[in-house]
């Protein structure tokens, strides 16, 4: 007999009993719709977190001192520039101090946070976009004189000079806990607001301020010593190199070699901490779909078994006419497979439309890979042929007399 | 060169310490083109003698002869291709698949057989029409009488030319003028040089044979050849 003639035999009993059939169906729906779903929101997430650290910092590597290091280890402006020099590689390197405080104007007082770094901080800010847009970013100059200059991000600018195009020239009050000072506004950014896409809210968005490192220091007390720099260095493959020659440089200057006081991450390093969380997520979600297709599984296998029953003299018939073990074996085999195959296919569609729903929900893109569409299919098979196997063993061995007998 | 030929066959169930010998040293020879009843009470071993001769069901001890080959000893495998190729089995409730069309009904010993599908549907259409249901290709079996559902099971049972018809009680379901018209078609495919074996219970029935054995407690007590059997569809 043939697979095709099998094919149609498996097809004619499944939809001779359709309700059952799909009764039979939905534990395998369920568990298949939930795992495609997984693995779409899953990739769908990943891409993304790998995307947002693509664009901020795949080149980037943040430096810290440990709180343990003494007064000789701390970090000087020496030493970044030391950074710099040792490596072509390299190319910013800055302080990276943030202040959380407030920016006014006569009319207007909003939350600001202040960033303070030399004048690569342009390249290294990996928080606030520093593509300029008017005026000009801070430079050597401004810095080496403690310049009272700030540039401003354009969303902030909206919120502080609400009726305003174009800010430049402006002078503004910065206000930490202790004091304030007024600096001019000497260039404008891209919003980066924006570059959240929806994930903060517009109106509670601070105002993003940059300043020179030097100038910080008049706002703020705590700005003496240099705890946590950003640099940038060319590519992404030159990250884990830099990253620890980098650190070698950094104790050899201040003599504390093998002390592990200097750190240096990079976004592999905060990747590897992402795909950890969320392989733990996509294990437990797992884990429910394969006990729903466990279960659905076990519901193929009773139906088949009732089937087989219902069906003695059918089978006792066909043997009669001529059927061999096999091909009772592979008719309600088949059948199995089939069955698990259909349910597979609609825990497919529904999965996808619960992957679209809910990744438009988390403002991600649902990624629905053809190596998961193939996995899952393969996977209800797997479920159709391991439970379908001993009531299609069943039926096959079935004695022909005493299945033509059968009532 | 007898079609069928066995020899000393014994047949007996065990149920607990009850040992039932069905069948008792039965002797039989079946020559080509013999139209035979088998006849006697309930429980003599009518259906034990045709399932065996019709390869669905093994025996102890003795000898069959199926043409040339010695059948005594086939495998299950063996067995089913041989069932397949030289027997067609009529059944008493016609054991049509529901959910088949009657074309595809007779097509199916030939989709055992490995035939294609074009030569299987011209084949069913030709049998079909032989037991004169050639316009109802396309019908369930619920949507045709008790009567054409059996020639069906006819039309199913000569699809695949085979050697030997065998049919247990054939009108065992159906009424008398009905059964008749069973009865004809089994004596034009007789008169066409199929070998039929029936078992049944009616003696007018048996008539219409051209040899009648008769089962009493599992041994063949009376072999009787007719010398005019009845010819149905001719009104007495
Ligand atoms: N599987 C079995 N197990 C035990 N005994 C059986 C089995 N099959 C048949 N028998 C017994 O064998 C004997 C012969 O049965 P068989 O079916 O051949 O009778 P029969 O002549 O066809 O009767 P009927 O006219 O009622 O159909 C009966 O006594 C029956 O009970
Ligand atoms: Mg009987």
């Amino acid at each position: 007999m043939t697979v095709i003639e099998s094919f149609k035999m498996a097809i004619e009993a499944i939809t001779a009993n359709k309700m059952r059939s799909f009764l039979t169906m939905l534990g395998i729906i369920i568990g298949i719709a939930a795992v495609i779903a997984i693995l779409a929101i899953g990739n769908g997430a990943t891409t993304k977190i790998t995307g947002t650290f693509n664009d901020l910092g795949a080149t980037t590597i943040s430096l810290s001192v440990s709180n343990k290091a003494g007064n000789d280890a701390q970090l000087t402006a020496a030493d970044l520039q030391a950074i710099k020099q040792a490596d072509d590689r390299v190319t910013a390197v800055s302080p990276n101090y943030t202040l959380s405080g407030f920016a006014a104007t006569n009319t207007q007082d909003q939350q600001a946070i202040i960033f303070g770094g030399t004048p690569d901080l342009q390249y290294t800010s990996t928080m606030m976009d520093s593509t300029i847009t008017a005026g000009r970013y801070f430079t050597q100059a401004d810095y080496a004189e403690s310049a009272p200059v700030a540039v401003i991000s354009a969303d902030g600018a909206a919120q502080l000079f609400p009726n305003q195009r174009n800010v430049v020239g402006q002078t503004i009050t910065l206000r930490s806990r202790t004091t304030s000072i007024s600096v001019r506004l000497i260039g404008e950014t891209q919003s980066t607001v924006d570059k959240y896409q929806g994930a903060v809210r517009r109106s509670s968005f601070p105002v993003y301020v940059a300043i020179p490192y030097s100038t910080m220091k008049l706002l703020s007390i705590n700005a003496g010593g240099i705890t946590d720099v950003t640099m940038k260095v060319r590519s992404r493959n030159d990250i884990t190199s830099v990253s620890q020659s980098t650190v070698r440089l950094l104790e050899t200057r201040h003599d504390v070699v093998g002390e592990q006081l200097y750190t240096a991450r990079n976004f592999l390093s905060a990747l590897d901490q992402v795909d950890s969380v969320l392989g733990l997520f996509v294990n437990f979600i797992a884990a429910v779909a394969a006990i729903a297709l466990i279960v659905g599984g076990i519901g193929v296998m009773n139906i088949m078994l009732v089937s087989v029953t219902e069906r003695t003299r059918e089978i006792g018939t066909r043997k009669a006419l001529g059927a061999t073990t096999r091909d009772i074996l592979i008719q309600f085999l088949l059948e199995a497979v089939i069955l698990s195959l259909i349910g597979g296919l609609i825990g497919l569609t529904l999965g996808i439309a619960v992957a679209e729903i809910v990744a438009n929900v988390l403002g991600i893109t649902a990624r629905i890979t053809w190596q998961a569409i193939l996995l899952v299919l393969l996977f209800a098979s797997a479920v159709g042929v391991f439970f379908g196997l001993y009531p299609a063993r069943k039926a096959a061995k079935l004695n022909p007399i005493e299945a033509l007998r059968y009532e | 060169m007898s079609l069928i030929t066995m020899q000393h066959v014994v047949k007996s169930y065990t149920m607990g310490d009850e040992h039932l010998v069905v069948l008792k040293d039965v002797n039989l020879t079946v020559e080509a083109g013999e139209f035979l009843a088998i006849m006697g009470p309930s429980g003599s071993g009518k259906s034990t003698m045709m399932n065996i001769m019709g390869l669905l069901d093994t025996f102890d001890s003795g000898l069959y002869q199926l043409r040339d080959t010695d059948v005594t000893h086939l495998s299950d495998n063996e067995r089913a291709h041989v069932r397949n190729k030289e027997i067609g089995f009529v059944f008493q409730s016609f054991n049509l698949m529901p959910r088949m069309t009657l074309l595809e009904n007779v097509a199916l010993p030939m989709v055992y057989a490995g035939i294609g599908r074009r030569e299987r549907q011209d084949r069913a259409a030709a049998a079909l029409t032989q037991v004169g249901l050639g316009d109802r290709l396309d019908h369930q079996p619920n949507e045709i009488s008790g009567g054409q559902m059996q020639r069906v099971a006819i039309a199913r049972a000569i699809v695949n030319r085979p050697a030997v018809i065998m049919a247990d009680e054939p009108t065992g379901n159906l009424d008398s003028k009905t059964s008749v018209e069973i009865i004809r078609i089994f004596q034009e495919l007789n008169a066409a040089g199929t070998t039929v074996v029936m078992v049944t219970h009616e003696p007018d029935i048996a008539q219409y044979t051209k040899r009648i054995i008769s089962f009493r407690d599992g041994i063949i007590q009376t072999d009787q050849v007719l010398d005019q059997p009845h010819k149905a569809g001719v009104e007495e």
